[in-house]
């Protein structure tokens, strides 16, 4: 798997694994869908964008239902992502490189430092640097509030069972603030880490070539020249035994999970379909018309 | 003699008969009033003084007060009185360019006292001897259809123009004497044999010009005229002169004083027969008559919720004169109760609702100019259906044009927050979005009127409004499962602050600081990384040029 590089003019180091490409693609994808359904809906009493916006997708009703289905599919892609760690933990016993270190920390101060030309040295950065894993825990953060108070807004009924009434108003409040936060960290920090400086593309091939990796992750291309695997191979025989385990609890808690999630997203009639119209005798005359 | 009776002077006996019968109503007063009011004109009729014709004093000396009669030898009586005033004012009298005397017509040979019997049988005989003597002077009368003397029932000068009193050329312009055309064809019920022979006379010759409002008031404005209909109602078609003219039609409209004809066009008497079964039916076959003014309005109406009951054949449907009124239109809005009064006429349970309400009964009892009348919400001539999709999403809409002017809400101490909070809120975006993008497309979201009710809307407060008594069935009407908890997740009209909704106003302020302190802290970074790359860039270069 990591041995046929495709053709490039420089070298490449293996980046990304297939399933890490493809959870991306999900977040990448309902992400967006989500941003462009929700955002348009934060702001339509604002802005004639927003409101043409929400008329190119086939008005107010319909935009609501893409953007539960986009929800259905991030907070699933989210579910997804915690099997996979699990697998990656468990099976394959990765270090958690994600986990923050306080190395991170001197990184970005040094490399602001090194911008500013008060330094010449590049600080050397890990696998997953201190921009990565702020960006992959503001992720965690961001989806763990919108998917938390999304549900409170699809599901008031269910949530104020519980939860005092003005737990709404406020989820709203937060849902809305979140989605601005998250999608202008998108913006500034995704689109010109990985489009706009340079263009990143492991996150589709897999691959990073020899100057991002000498830039971004000094320490990870350190560690590959020198031999290092890229992802640990444990013995074959404890493999499939773990695997073996994984197996079998990932299915059920899967299955357990999966339904819970289909039954959270369905459980609640909010409302009724339709107020319905009260019809009533309208003509009831007081006094005869007046003649002539 | 059709006209001589309204005229005449009263005798001693009928003066007497008038104080006897006022005496008894002065009796009978509780039950018989109208015999007391009756009785009295005559009595003041009494004191006017005839002027006299030159060189008839000596007829008058007898015939000027006299309750003698005549009696013809078939039995039938005459009274010899004649008031001098009655020839005087006639077109024969002073006015005239030839004054007439009484034996003018009387012929004097014969007329001195004592007198001849009189010629003929009977009264009627005598007057159409009588009649005859017109000819003497009017040698070309004109034609008319009425039969002559060769016919059983003939009609003679005297019938239409009256004896003493021949009406002038401005009176009958004037129409009065049309009441003499009516008393035959109308009140006696004489059928027009060659109707649309006299309708050409009429128009080519004694009426060609159109007639005016007079005209058509010398019968209408007799009181209580009817026309009973096949379906046995009684169409009543006395006009009060006075209240017409007081009408916004009448003689202080911008235009002009409107005509009867103008409405009634081609009008002419004798009139076509009424065609109309029902009053209803009347009515429907003329309220269009005003479109031909106001046809705006009647165009409008055709498409709304009464036109289009209408023309599903609901014959109920209010048409222009239902709420207008036909020959009395006033001032629709004035006073502005008058509004929501005349769609009571018709929609009398929901005006009932409406009258107890906060805008019903600050217009009604206190005449305010603000509060919402029937027509600030469903229009005028172009009403829809309030059951419609389209009225629904627009509702907001309606209240907003009051309750969303802080000018207007100042006075009376409603905040105009209670609009913009609603619009922020889940039910108000969703019901803007709709009215603006996709108006006629029905929706489950809660309008103004679906909480604070429709025509009964009351102070929030006011118990007996149900809202704030009871917030969790108002909930129910549209999230039947609702619990305690769930009303508290609308804000009330509040916008949210340390006081009201604390949790909201605090996470609003949290992402008001995290979202530019994120966007700086970011923004920030990557500006440095832009400057070393531009810094880098430029030293390349530099290195190029070294090179």
């Amino acid at each position: 798997m990591t041995t046929d590089a495709p053709p490039a003019k420089q070298k490449v180091y293996p980046r990304f694994r297939l399933g890490a490409r493809i959870e991306h693609f999900i977040t990448m994808t309902s992400f967006t869908i989500l941003a462009i359904t929700g955002l348009p809906q934060m702001f339509s009493l604002t802005s004639p964008i927003a409101r043409g916006m929400i008329e190119l997708m086939g008005g107010i009703q319909q935009v609501r239902v893409i953007h539960r289905y986009a929800a259905f599919a991030l907070v699933a892609g989210s579910v997804y992502h915690l099997f996979t760690s699990l697998y990656r933990l468990y099976v394959k016993r990765e270090r958690p490189r994600m986990m923050p270190v306080k190395k991170d920390l001197f990184d970005a101060i040094n490399l602001v430092r090194y911008n500013l030309g008060l330094t010449d040295a590049h600080p050397k950065m890990p696998k997953f640097n201190f921009g990565e894993k702020f960006e992959y825990w503001a992720l965690v953060w961001g989806t763990a509030v919108m998917t938390i108070t999304g549900f409170m807004l699809w599901n008031p009924i269910a949530t104020t069972n519980l939860l005092p009434g003005s737990i709404i108003p406020a989820a709203l409040a937060a849902h809305g603030g979140e989605a601005l936060l998250a999608v202008l960290a998108i913006v500034i920090w995704h689109m010109y880490n990985v489009h706009i400086k340079t263009f990143n593309p492991s996150m589709f091939t897999g691959w990073l070539p020899h100057d991002q990796m000498e830039e971004e992750h000094a320490l990870e291309l350190e560690r590959l020249v020198g031999g290092g695997e890229a992802w640990p191979t444990p013995p074959p025989a404890e493999l499939a035994r773990r695997r073996r385990n994984y197996a079998i609890v990932s299915v059920i808690a899967g299955a357990l999970v999966l339904t819970a999630l289909i039954w959270l997203f369905t459980f609640e009639e909010t409302a009724v379909e339709f107020v319905p119209v009260v019809t009533r005798e309208v003509f009831s005359p007081l006094s005869a018309t007046p003649v002539p | 003699m059709p006209s001589a009776k309204h005229l005449h002077r009263p005798s001693w006996t009928l003066l007497f008969a008038a104080a006897l019968v006022f005496v008894a109503a002065l009796f009978l007063l509780s039950m018989a009033p109208r015999e007391a009011e009756a009785g009295a004109p005559p009595a003041s009729e009494a004191q006017e003084q005839p002027r006299q014709t030159a060189g008839s004093e000596n007829c008058l000396l007898c015939h000027e007060d006299n309750d003698a009669v005549v009696v013809f030898p078939d039995g039938s009586e005459l009274g010899v009185a004649v008031a001098g005033g009655v020839l005087d004012s006639s077109a024969h009298g002073i006015h005239a360019d030839e004054p007439l005397a009484c034996t003018s017509c009387h012929s004097p040979s014969r007329y001195r006292f004592p007198h001849p019997p009189p010629e003929g049988e009977s009264v009627r005989e005598y007057e159409l001897i009588q009649a005859q003597r017109c000819e003497r002077c009017h040698v070309d009368p004109h034609i008319t259809s009425h039969p002559g003397l060769d016919s059983d029932t003939p009609v003679v000068c005297t019938d239409c123009h009256g004896a003493h009193d021949v009406a002038t050329v401005e009176a009958w312009e004037a129409g009065e004497p049309v009441v003499n055309c009516v008393e035959c064809h109308v009140d006696a019920g004489v059928e027009f044999n060659h109707r649309l022979d006299l309708r050409h006379v009429i128009d080519e010759g004694l009426f060609a010009e159109e007639p005016d409002n007079d005209y058509c008031l010398s019968c209408h404005s007799l009181p209580n005229k009817t026309i009973t209909l096949e379906s046995g109602e009684t169409l009543p078609v006395t006009i009060d002169e006075a209240r017409f003219h007081d009408s916004v039609h009448g003689t202080d409209n911008e235009w002009q004083l409107l005509q009867c004809v103008d409405c009634h066009e081609g009008y002419v008497y004798p009139h076509e027969l009424v065609v109309a079964e029902t009053l209803r039916e009347y009515r429907l076959q003329n309220y269009t008559i005003c479109a031909e003014c106001h046809e705006d309005k009647y165009e409008a109406t055709l498409d709304d919720v009464h036109g289009d009951a209408l023309a599903e054949g609901n014959e109920d449907a209010a048409v222009c004169t239902d709420c207008h009124g036909a020959h009395y239109v006033e001032e629709p809005d004035e006073p502005r109760s008058r509004i929501s009064i005349t769609c009571g006429q018709c929609h009398g349970t929901i005006f009932e609702e409406y009258a107890e309400s906060v805008h019903g009964a600050a217009l009604l009892e206190e005449s305010n100019p603000d509060v919402a009348t029937c027509v600030d919400c469903h229009g005028v001539h172009n009403i829809t259906d309030p059951n419609l999709a389209a009225f629904r999403n627009r509702s907001p809409e309606l209240c907003a044009a009051c309750h969303a002017d802080a000018e207007l809400m100042a006075e009376y101490d409603i905040s105009t927050d209670v609009f913009d909070t609603y619009v922020d809120d889940f039910h108000g975006t969703t019901a803007t979005l709709f009215n603006v993008q996709d108006p006629d497309a029905p929706t489950n979201t809660a309008v103004c009127f679906d909480c604070h009710g429709v025509h009964d809307i009351r102070d929030p407060q006011d118990p007996d409004s149900g809202i704030k008594a009871n917030l969790l069935e108002t909930c129910r009407q549209c999230h039947p499962d609702a619990t305690t908890n769930f009303p508290d997740s609308w804000t009330s009209h509040y916008q949210p602050s340390l006081e009201h909704y604390p949790l909201v106003f605090l996470v609003n302020w949290f992402y008001k600081l995290i979202i530019p302190a994120t966007v700086g802290g970011l923004g920030f970074v990557v500006l440095t990384d832009v400057y070393r790359r531009l810094r880098h860039r430029r030293d390349h270069e530099g290195d190029d040029r070294d090179d």
